[in-house]
């Protein structure tokens, strides 16, 4: 009986992830025009329209890749207008259209990523993308079960039993220097705060940490004599949490506040907007995505991670027969990481983004080196400005 | 100084109604002798309803549909619990699975995975005012509500009825009351509380519904309960004691990072779960135990 219900519910998820599969796939007897590549993407759970992540890597791939969006169903070629909008001004020379065809499976549960990979390398995908570390066993296994097909995993190493990083010959995995990016922001937060500044990470993991060091660096650098707060929330799904930690931050003066505690992170956001509108002259920093939207007078700019770029670099290798299937990783340089553009009004704004992209330039030109972690930020010396 | 410990009473009251409701919604649930872990369901649904209803009219009403959402879910459980006996720790839990699976399947087929566009906030008074002012009317109505809940289980015929359906439900049927009436009221009230909860989480302290809402605060004030030896004042008190704990914790490991390596952090997180772990533990027979006949079926077969 339960083994029949386990085939039953395996014929089932099978079925509808058939059914999910967007408009991708060439239909039988059409003759490509031109050789295709094929390239598949798997989302995590987070899926289509999460505004971060996974639109992210969509972009990447449908978008300035192929050149398509998805309506109804079916891709279509995408306006030039929404292509241009859609690509970061320091991007526009790099991005040009790839002959690809996108093959999309959003993941609705955790258990899907595995067949959804398999299901796309079946189709004959040249290239898998799966997005978010919380695919790294799916792919991992994928990757072994499939020696000849390729695939490309953001914001994870593949890691061994022992959780220690491991390279496999058929997969790139692409991770992001988030400490060079918080650097940046951390750097304008010092410039546009006279004494005060604070930093919320959710759980307390080496992930988070790299952007406090990265934060209290760049602070460092144009603010010595600044204070930095320093709160972890322990969790990422618990608005109220970030909202008594951002009550704290502001009844204590602090001027900026750089978060990254995903939902933790808009309960800090939140406290900030409140404090505002009470008429404290205080801002918040966004994180991951550009999220001026979730409160656009009080998001001085946001640190975000260039997904989209990922993927789109991994494509772009992959027609020109140069994807080499490596762990590597995206910062400053790369423009991998970045700060978004600065909507508001601030007083002293031109004087500041002037020095943060000298500091950005000296990051890129190798000529500072920004840690990584806590133990590094002890011994780092601030370069001149 | 005193601006900090302005600001520490403050956030705690901030964030303390969404607690203190839910608890209250529990105490009045259990006194009945109905045992109510769907809280956190309930105040999901609540949440929900309340934040995609304000999307479209005034915020009040909002959260009005949001407390009927957690006491329809209530009804639910009180019909599963009391018409057909069914377990009552059984039935909550499938209330807060169902709830988490479908408020992110209707978030997704609706708006954004991630939440709904934001809405309007309930309007915050008296702001200046130190301490009391700054807050919407939800905090002054926590700050009520447990004297009223008092009131209404300790002075009135109908509270006396309550806590005999939980204590010694014959007792109540030998009146010629009945007790699945009783109950049923009781869980469904305390529903339209927990809801009101909720709601206060996506009208107050943020101003739309995020997909992880309630996050845990369901189960808390399931703790707070417990915490407050299933009495409205007793509740209330836990579930502002844990806001202000968090305040507390908050406020001194941003100015003095020190503590924390004295004391770990997750000590520090779990410190509510343990105190009331330690309080069932050392729980002694007689007054402020759970009701007698928490989570038992009335069969009027039996003596």
């Amino acid at each position: 009986m339960t083994r029949a219900l386990a085939l039953c519910l395996t014929l089932v998820s099978v079925g509808s992830c058939k059914k999910s599969d967007e408009g991708g796939g060439a239909k039988p007897g059409e003759k490509p025009a031109e050789k295709t590549i094929q390239v598949g993407l798997v989302t995590d759970v987070g899926g289509r329209g999460d505004e971060s992540f996974n639109d992210a890597a969509l972009r990447g791939l449908e978008l300035w890749a192929a050149g398509s969006k998805l309506v109804d169903g079916k891709y279509v070629p995408a306006e030039k207008r929404d292509l241009e909008a859609s690509i970061p001004a320091d991007l526009a020379s790099m991005v040009t259209r790839l002959p690809v065809k996108p093959m999309v499976l959003q993941s609705k549960a955790q258990e899907d990523y595995q067949p959804n990979l398999q299901l796309l390398v079946d189709k004959g995908c040249d290239l898998t993308v799966g997005v978010g570390f919380m695919l790294e066993n799916a792919v991992e296994a994928a990757a072994k079960e499939y020696p000849k097909a390729r695939f490309l995993l953001i914001d994870s190493p593949i890691l061994d039993a022992n959780g220690n990083p491991q390279s496999l010959p058929n997969v790139r995995t692409m991770v992001f220097r988030e400490h060079e990016g918080s650097f940046l922001v951390g750097a304008l937060a010092g410039l546009l705060a006279k004494e005060k500044v604070g930093f919320v990470g959710g759980m307390e993991i080496p992930l988070i940490k790299k952007f406090e060091a990265g934060f209290r660096a760049g602070v460092k650098t144009t603010n010595p004599k600044a204070e930095v707060l320093v709160s972890y929330t322990g969790s990422f799904d618990k608005v109220a949490a970030g909202k008594q930690v951002g009550q704290d931050f502001m009844a204590k003066g602090v001027e900026i506040v750089f978060q990254a505690a995903g939902s933790d992170g808009l309960g800090v956001i939140q406290a900030v907007k409140e404090a505002r509108a009470a008429g404290k002259n205080v801002y918040a920093i966004g994180v991951d995505s550009d999220q001026y939207r979730v409160a656009p007078d009080v998001i001085l700019t946001s640190m975000v991670k260039r997904v989209d770029l990922a993927v789109y670099f991994a494509a772009k290798d992959l027609v020109n027969g140069n994807f080499i299937a490596a762990d590597g990783d995206l910062g400053l340089k790369e423009n991998g990481v970045a700060y978004a553009p600065i909507r508001l009004a601030v007083p002293g704004k031109d004087a500041a983004v002037a020095k943060v992209e000298a500091l950005r330039k000296l990051i890129v030109d190798g000529k500072l080196r920004v840690p990584a972690n806590l133990g590094d930020l002890e011994a780092f010396t601030p370069p001149a400005l | 100084m005193l601006q900090l410990v302005d600001a520490l009473l403050s956030s705690t009251l901030d964030a303390a109604p969404a607690l203190v409701f839910a608890a209250l919604g529990a105490v009045l649930s259990e006194r009945a002798g109905v045992v109510n872990v769907g809280v956190e369901g309930m105040m999901r649904a609540g949440a929900f309803v309340a934040a995609v209803a304000a999307l479209v009219m005034p915020t009040p009403l909002g959260v009005v549909l949001g407390m009927l959402a957690g006491a329809a879910l209530a009804a639910l459980h009180a019909w599963l619990c009391i018409r057909f006996r069914a377990d009552q720790v059984v039935s909550g839990m499938a209330i807060n699975l169902v709830m988490l699976a479908l408020g992110t399947f209707l978030l997704e087929a609706r708006f954004s995975p991630n939440g709904t566009p934001s809405i309007e906030q309930l309007t915050r008074w008296g702001s200046g005012v130190p301490v009391l002012g700054g807050h919407t009317a939800l905090t002054w109505l926590a700050l009520a509500a447990p004297f009223a809940l008092h009131a209404v289980i300790q002075r009135t015929r109908f509270g006396l009825r309550l806590r005999a359906a939980g204590e010694k439900p014959q007792a109540v049927a030998a009146m010629g009351v009945s007790v699945s009436r009783l109950r049923f009221v009781a869980v469904t009230c305390g529903g339209l509380l927990a809801g009101l909860g909720g709601a206060s989480l996506s009208v107050a302290t943020l101003d739309r519904f995020e997909h992880n809402m309630p996050a845990g605060l369901g189960f808390m004030a399931v703790a707070a309960m417990v915490f407050g030896r299933w009495t409205p004042l007793g509740a209330a008190a836990a579930a502002a004691f844990f806001a202000f704990g968090n305040a507390l914790r908050i406020g001194l490991t941003s100015s003095a990072p020190q503590v924390l390596e004295v004391i770990p952090q997750g000590v520090l997180l779990a410190l509510p779960y343990l105190l009331t772990l330690l309080l069932l533990a050392g729980q002694k027979r007689g007054a402020g135990k759970a009701p007698a006949a928490l989570g038992t079926p009335y069969d009027p077969e039996l003596r």
